[in-house]
């Protein structure tokens, strides 16, 4: 009766109360790699402690003879919840991920149709400076408009270069998918939001520290000026209140590898110490 | 193939009106194309939804869906709305929408950099 109470008690703990402490722990951007770790064991960690929950809720009334009506009852109650958690899971990873390929695939297209390439990047003749990534499995785009390249200084475009093609590379898409996946099959009762909110920050800070290894920071920091101040239509809004949090980890140069170690070791033994203690034990109960 | 594309679509937005394949292929003599060849971009254009073709007597003639200035105008506001907060970041863009916090954060560390 222990593995089901202590694996549902993870659940909601990864569900909720941990995933908003770390929101709230700004520090934590300081060292994005391991940051972005921690977010993706808990997220994974909470999936998996809720299906483990709802399983051996079910095995445990299952298992051991006699089973009365009302133990079968509970277990096919828990195996309901179970197939529910998946199902929207699985539904909205399906949902999620055509959806987001069909409209990157046809930007692409119109994108290589109406843009002129230049140095590996396509340029769009419009008014307004952008610069933007198309990422892709069969050919990611680097998309710029001519204002960024004219208003831009050749080591403040570079910056800006880096900084996307650093997204392609680590395919940051991915991990953005992820949590928008999991936000959309759980959208109120677990707190997605300000982890998928918490990721976008992240993939944003990884991509301007790539960006300042490769090249000078100051020209980063200007030209995210030059483009965040350019006068954008109504309704185009971006992610917006990220600007200062990359800001203020641009500016902090010294190493974090104590709280880096932490967060690797707190990312480890989320995932690891429920799987040891809780889940093998009951796995092996099961034979 | 997408460079070809992009030239038979830019005779298409160069030329007065609607234009039968024949022209196009006019238009392209330069590049020493097969007519059947150019007959196929303009297939894959329509089916692109890029190109519109109507019925002229026993053939087709072409039109761009869009305009060059409003097919951009397009792909940035796609650009510009798949980037935002709470969307899916379809676009993963360099910098969203700023505050006025933002900039002057952004402000203080430049001249703290300088």
């Amino acid at each position: 009766m222990l593995t089901p109470l202590v694996l549902g008690a993870l659940a909601v703990a990864l569900a909720g109360p941990l995933p908003r402490a770390l929101s709230r722990w700004t520090g934590l951007r300081r060292t994005p790699s391991a940051a972005m770790l921690l977010w993706q064991s808990t997220a994974l960690a909470a999936v998996l402690a809720a299906l483990g929950a709802g399983l051996s809720l079910a095995t445990d009334r299952l298992w051991l003879a006699p089973v009365a009506v009302g133990d079968v009852v509970v277990a096919a109650l828990a195996g309901l919840v179970t197939v529910v958690v998946a199902a929207r899971l699985l539904l909205s990873g399906h949902r999620t991920g055509t959806a987001l390929r069909r409209m990157r695939r046809a930007h692409r297209a119109r994108v290589d149709l109406v843009a002129r390439t230049d140095g590996g990047v396509s340029v769009l003749e419009h008014d307004l400076p952008v610069a933007y990534c198309v990422p892709g499995m069969t050919g990611s785009r680097i998309v710029v408009s001519r204002p960024t390249l004219t208003r831009l200084a050749p080591e403040e475009l570079a910056a800006v270069l880096e900084h996307e093609r650093s997204h392609l590379r680590a395919r940051h898409d991915l991990v953005l998918e992820a949590f928008a996946v999991l936000h959309r099959a759980f959208p109120r009762w677990v707190a997605s939001g300000s982890a998928r909110r918490e990721v976008e920050v992240l993939v944003e800070v990884l991509a301007d520290r790539a960006a300042c290894r490769t090249g000078d920071r100051r020209a980063l920091v200007s030209a995210l000026l030059e483009l965040a101040d350019s006068p954008a239509p109504a309704g185009a809004l971006g992610s917006a209140g990220s600007l200062a949090a990359r800001v203020e980890v641009l500016r902090d140069t010294r190493p974090h590898r104590a709280q880096a170690l932490l967060v690797l070791a707190l990312a480890a033994a989320i995932l690891a110490l429920p799987t040891l203690l809780v889940v093998l034990p009951w796995l092996a109960g099961l034979r | 193939m997408g460079e070809l594309e992009q030239a038979v679509l830019d005779a298409l937005w160069d030329a007065d009106g609607p234009s039968s394949g024949r022209e196009v292929h006019a238009c392209l003599e330069g590049r020493d194309l097969a007519y059947t060849t150019v007959m196929t971009v303009l297939d894959r254009l329509v089916a692109k939804d890029v190109v519109v073709r109507e019925r002229d007597g026993r053939a087709f003639r072409y039109a761009p869906r869009l305009g060059r200035a409003a097919m951009t105008a397009e792909l940035m506001r796609e650009a510009l709305e798949a980037t935002g907060a709470d969307r899916d970041q379809a676009l993963v863009s360099f910098v969203g929408e700023a505050s006025a916090e933002d900039l002057a954060a952004l402000r203080r560390a430049l001249a703290d950099l300088t």
